[in-house]
């Protein structure tokens, strides 16, 4: 049985007149168990494998490979299916429509279907969504439905609307990680996807590292015993909720996802959960008590159907006492400074594409000032391929002549990545 | 052990966290297996007074919240403002009978009610009453617990006086300033049983009390907490003389508006505790012979109305009814508007039926009894 934990990082100390709360909520689930028994009701994966034209020879064989290892994580009993996708979707396994629970049998047949895939067609990854949707939905009482994207194309035979309306239909139906191979990808076009349907996005820069990042997502899904959870904010009569985001392992703002449970209480989606810890930064804006005065500022809750399994107690307590109320709490600090480190990436990236190179120009330099901040090296690493840094703590840095693309797309997929606060 | 709140180090027995001023004992804790749940609350003084009877303060954290009527949640917050929930020890009203109340209120700017009240009544109204009031100098560690045993002590000592000193009234005005003395030598060792022993700032309070029986009142105090008489004739007398600087500067020609604002206004010269000087109540007696309110009160109060008159203004600007109770909660809910700096605490008791209408009549004025040289010390 899982057992879920929150712990809140603050600074609750506020001066005269002080209104916004900001905090850190870690939550951490331990014995999650395996997909599918947690009581909840099955669980069910599906294989999207980009069998477009572009893919060749070469890829295709390694996307073969990919599928082929990420079906051998699938837990026995699991239901699961196929997809190949082209401009059109096709489900290649099972031969009916619908899904089959995996066993020996199962696999074996689901990778000779898989044996015969060819690159062919166009990239509309619109339909894939749209397909998995319906193939989900043919098993009723499905608990978690998780699925694999992997492309290497953008999105050329439909229109934005249309992937857009896909995207829209599928949110809140089932995860989905999304994968793209080799440089020909839109990053911020997968990225869409990969976040409204609460997953990851990343890049996998050659083919034969594909069947093991395959395996990896697969048994990470098959780790996660929760089939989903809320993350539900209360707020008090009167305060406003400033903005709600995940900052570990990866920044997502959750703002927009929300749904009302009551009038002072929102849920956000967070999808399911395996043995891991997530942070959230919370920021709530109240109206200003006397010095003296304690309140609650937010419960910061985990839920699960309608049982909150943890809570966590945001408060803010006015004083008039400076040492208290100027100190910024580090994980707060830290988070802030790595939320605005994946935003100056991808802001810098982006003037970088449409040619605005004194906007990238600031913006990556800004990025470098706050991964060295921050102390996140990785990232650090990963700028210095796209610029040249002459002072880190200034942000002092100049675009490089000549940048690899997949270098700028690793950097760009790898934005979000946080790393964690040094406690 | 820590803070269930804050997490901070907190040692053994303390009634609150240093660092975050949250109450230790109002938390949820298993009840000892020794000790019948029901008798465990937390205004339950420490050491040998522990047998006194129960307050009408209901134990435990209150359940609906004190500022918007919401429910407190099992976090202690309330579910609708956030606003937290109150201790007991944080407010608390006593009322032994209709005609008597009091309210005791950590204020808005103190993390913790230093203040202390309890009352005694009989049922009938104007027979016989004692309000006591205890102010704990707030930079002592113990002074909510000493300022609460304190004033209970000194309650049980008066009550026990009851009807002592029949016959003419200066043979019960001088029985009931022997009970004083006796009530504050109770008071005072109170306060140092629940001294922490060791070095550091010994626990202290003030002391001021009223026995109401029949038409005679008695006041008693030590310190700078006070008893007003508020007839609804005639002239509304402050009893008391502070045990203070500023009364100090006062007496030697100062206007009370600036003593009382002045650097050292809350310096006080008399308290109980081990370090006090001298202890020995001073005490007045008055002829409650209109009908009023008997005010007794800590500086939570006074600090904001401080001249009896303006004082006698407020009641009859808040008074609705005669409902002490009511009139105690909108004074303090009074002093808290005007910023609740300190903890407040209002005792009354009403004299008389009911003001009907506001014909002033010609009463005579309240007769000091052997008033000597400031009008109304005895002994």
């Amino acid at each position: 049985m899982a057992t879920f934990s929150a712990e809140v990082y603050q600074n609750e100390f506020l001066p005269d007149g002080g209104s916004d709360v900001h905090a850190i909520v870690t939550v951490t689930c331990a014995g999650a168990g395996e997909a599918g028994h947690s009581g909840a009701g099955d669980a069910a994966e599906i294989v999207i494998v980009d069998t477009s034209g572009s893919m060749g020879a070469d890829k295709i064989a390694a996307a073969q490979r990919a599928a082929e290892a990420a079906l051998d994580q699938v837990l026995d009993g699991v239901w699961f299916a196929v997809i190949a996708g082209s401009h059109e979707a096709r489900l290649a396994f099972p031969a009916e429509h619908g899904m089959v629970r995996m066993d020996s049998q199962a696999r074996a047949a689901a990778k000779s279907a898989i044996g015969t895939f060819e690159p062919k067609g166009g990239t509309a990854m619109g339909t894939w969504l749209r397909l998995a949707t319906e193939v989900f939905a043919s098993v009723p009482g499905l608990a978690q439905k998780h699925a694999i994207l992997l492309t290497d194309g953008i999105n050329q035979h439909e229109t934005a609307e249309q992937l857009s309306a896909a995207i829209a239909g599928a949110q809140g139906q089932f995860q989905c990680d999304c994968r793209g191979v080799g440089s020909d990808w839109q990053v911020a076009e997968v990225r869409r996807i990969a976040t409204t349907l609460l997953g990851s996005v990343d890049l996998i820069a050659s083919a034969d590292r594909m069947a093991a990042d395959f395996e990896k997502i697969m048994r990470q899904s098959m780790g996660r015993g929760v089939a989903a959870a809320f993350l539900r904010v209360w707020a008090p009569q009167g305060a406003q909720v400033l903005f709600v985001r995940q900052v570990s392992p990866t920044v997502d703002d959750l703002t927009a996802r929300r749904t009302e449970v009551n009038a002072l209480t929102s849920a956000y989606p967070t999808g399911s959960w395996g043995d891991e810890a997530r942070d959230y930064h919370v920021a709530v804006r109240l109206a200003a008590k006397a010095v003296g005065q304690e309140q609650l500022a937010a419960r910061v809750q985990l839920a699960i159907g309608p049982d909150v399994v943890a809570q966590g107690l945001v408060k803010a307590l006015w004083s008039s006492d400076d040492t208290l109320t100027t100190r910024i709490d580090p994980a707060v600090a830290h988070y802030t400074g790595q939320a605005e480190l994946a935003e100056a990436i991808q802001e810098g990236l982006a003037a970088k594409a449409s040619g605005d190179t004194a906007t990238a120009t600031t913006k990556l330099g800004r990025a470098v000032q706050l991964a060295a901040e921050t102390g996140n090296e990785e990232a650090t690493t990963r700028l210095r391929k796209i610029v040249e840094i002459g002072d880190a703590a200034t942000g002092k840095v100049q675009l490089k002549r000549s940048v690899d693309k997949l270098d700028e797309m690793a950097l760009d997929t790898a934005s979000t990545k946080t790393t964690r606060v040094k406690k | 052990m820590t803070c269930p709140s804050c997490a901070a180090e907190v040692a053994e027995g303390e009634q609150y966290c240093e660092a975050c001023g949250a109450a230790l004992t109002a938390t949820p804790a298993a009840p000892q297996p020794d000790e019948p749940a029901g008798d465990e609350t937390p205004l339950e003084p420490a050491g040998e007074h522990s047998q006194l009877e129960p307050t009408t303060a209901e134990p435990g954290p209150e359940t609906t919240c004190h500022e918007c009527g919401g429910v407190v949640a099992e976090d202690g917050y309330c579910t609708e403002c956030g606003a937290k929930a109150r201790s007991v020890r944080d407010h608390f009203t006593e009322q032994p009978a209709p005609w008597v109340a009091g309210v005791c209120d950590r204020g808005v700017r103190h993390s913790r009610n230093e203040d202390a009240l309890a009352l005694d009544a009989r049922p009938d109204p104007g027979s016989r009453a004692v309000l006591v009031v205890c102010d704990g100098v707030s930079t002592s560690t113990d002074s909510d617990v000493a300022s609460l045993s304190a004033a209970r002590a000194a309650r049980d000592v008066l009550t026990r006086s009851a009807g002592a000193g029949i016959g003419t009234a200066a043979a019960k005005v001088a029985a009931a300033t022997q009970a004083f003395e006796a009530a504050v030598d109770a008071a005072n060792d109170a306060v140092i049983a629940s001294t922490t022993p060791g070095p550091g700032n010994p626990a202290s309070c003030t002391f001021v009390a009223g026995v109401v029986d029949a038409s005679l009142l008695v006041v008693g105090w030590v310190g700078d907490s006070r008893a007003y008489w508020l007839p609804a004739t005639g002239e509304p007398r402050l009893l008391t003389t502070d045990d203070s600087f500023a009364a100090e500067q006062i007496a030697g020609g100062m206007s009370r508006a600036d003593a009382e604002n002045g650097p050292q206004a809350h310096a006080i010269t008399r308290w109980l505790g081990c370090d006090a000087p001298d202890h020995t109540p001073r005490t007045v007696a008055v002829d409650l012979d209109a009908p009023g309110w008997v005010l007794v009160c800590s500086d939570g109060l006074w600090n904001y109305c401080s001249e009896a008159k303006d004082l006698a203004a407020l009641v009859l600007e808040l008074d609705h009814g005669s409902d002490p109770l009511a009139l105690a909660d909108a004074l303090v809910d009074w002093a808290n508007t005007q910023g609740g700096v300190d903890n407040i605490t209002v005792a009354l008791a009403r004299i008389g039926a009911a003001p009907v209408g506001s014909s002033l009549t010609g009463q005579p004025e309240p007769q000091m009894k052997e008033g000597t040289d400031d009008g109304n010390v005895l002994g």
